[in-house]
């Protein structure tokens, strides 16, 4: 299915969501469902947690579904960006990781530290724009900006992983950032 | 050109980035229900990282898993859309306008409210806030005096288990972060005491959010938000 159907899909999906149908829910996830639990898997690193999140983030998706507005952006790109927002308070919230033995959770970040190899990140990006923008940043800005978007660390843990000062990481990412947007743009 | 300072867009890249705290990024997100071009911008540099997202290796989901959510869903009970107008979910802009009018309709409670308390004159407060849900119905209001005084009041039904406690939060800058104004236990309108805040902003964040009981462990807010809005400025 071409990208535009699939994404006319899923806006269809988002209205049935709006409407309060159950059936909106089920169309994400039949189509799309394997994608998002393969995202929260990547940056949670654990299938329990990642299909808490995905059920969470469907629920979310199903009661903000009427504040989708398509003149902002892809409905792909909004339900992702829900169930992202969703792996990263996990992440992020103490509480929830405190389940977790110590040894469970030292695997779980060593499995996002695995996700962002140095060589060969290309893999992360398919054939896409964001790939030859990526292309162009230095290596240290680029594997930075990945740690982030792609594992989900946040500014304290990438400083304290690659040995380098908060002030330095934040401004590494916000001049990066810029970077790619001049290219993407 | 734009009229987005450069700081809120900084912000909102790093909020696509996934980079920012919670209370950060509620901010850029009621920033976004405010301003469409911001919505534009964040959502345009989201579709542009998908493919980063859309690159994780596929995992099935478990049999019986779209039943279960299915299931959630219905046990979740939804009373906004209940009272929402039959058309109010097929037109574009009719949610925000619908969760602006909520708000001005709290806004205007609360002016009458002032109104017929004038027989008891209090001093006028600094910044009013109303804050809602995730849903855009106002669950509390706060007026901020400026002189580490603050008033909450509840304006909707909320349960606070016997084991949570109510915390108060302001984002008086980037750089001080969320800062506690204080906590409470039950939801009767109260009167928070806290020091060395500089005078509140228009346009601050203020948001209440779920602790575990006595406060948050880590002085910055870790629960779920019972609500969150801006200041609007009383001067």
């Amino acid at each position: 299915m071409s990208e535009d159907k699939s994404n006319t899909r899923l806006r269809e999906a988002l209205v049935d969501c709006a409407a309060g149908r159950h059936a909106g829910v089920s169309a994400i996830l039949e189509h799309e469902g394997p994608k998002l639990l393969g995202l929260a898997y990547r940056i949670l690193g654990r299938h329990d947690l990642a299909e808490e999140a995905l059920q969470d983030a469907m629920v979310q998706v199903w009661r903000k579904a009427t504040q989708f507005d398509a003149a902002h952006g892809s409905a792909r790109g909004w339900i992702y960006a829900i169930l992202r927002n969703r792996c990263l308070n996990t992440l992020r919230d103490g509480k929830r990781l405190s389940i977790l033995s110590p040894s469970d959770l030292a695997e779980v970040q060593e499995r996002r530290q695995a996700v962002v190899p140095t060589e060969g990140w290309e893999i992360l990006a398919g054939p896409s724009r964001i790939r030859d923008c990526l292309k162009t940043l230095d290596g240290q800005s680029r594997h930075i900006i990945l740690l982030a978007h792609v594992a989900g660390f946040s500014h304290a843990e990438i400083s304290a992983r690659q040995d380098v000062p908060l002030g330095t990481i934040k401004s590494l990412i916000r001049r990066g950032l810029h970077a790619l947007k001049e290219c993407l743009t | 050109m734009t009229h987005l300072s450069d700081q809120i867009i900084a912000l909102s890249d790093e909020y696509v980035l996934g980079v920012l705290t919670q209370t950060e990024g509620a901010l850029i997100e009621e920033v976004m229900a405010r301003d469409p071009e911001l919505a534009r911008r964040v959502g345009a540099l989201r579709d542009r990282f998908l493919p980063l997202d859309r690159s994780a290796t596929p995992q099935d989901l478990p049999p019986e898993f779209i039943t279960q959510v299915r299931a959630e869903l219905a046990a979740q009970d939804r009373p906004l859309f209940v009272s929402a107008p039959p058309h109010a979910a097929n037109h574009p802009s009719a949610p925000r306008k619908w969760r602006l009018g909520l708000v001005a309709a709290a806004l205007v409670g609360l002016a009458v409210g002032i109104g017929s308390s004038g027989l008891k004159p209090v001093p006028n407060p600094t910044v009013v806030a109303v804050l809602v849900d995730a849903a855009g119905v106002p669950q509390a209001v706060i007026d901020d005096y400026g002189n580490d005084t603050a008033f909450v009041r509840f304006v909707a039904p909320i349960t606070v288990p016997a084991d949570r406690t109510l915390q108060v939060w302001t984002l008086p800058s980037e750089q001080m972060g969320a800062t506690s104004l204080g906590t409470l236990d039950q939801t009767a309108a109260t009167r928070l005491r806290f020091q060395d805040l500089p005078p509140p902003n228009a346009q601050q964040l203020y948001e209440v959010t779920l602790e575990p009981l006595g406060g948050s462990p880590t002085g910055r807010p870790t629960g779920p938000i019972i609500g969150k809005g801006f200041a609007a400025s009383q001067v």
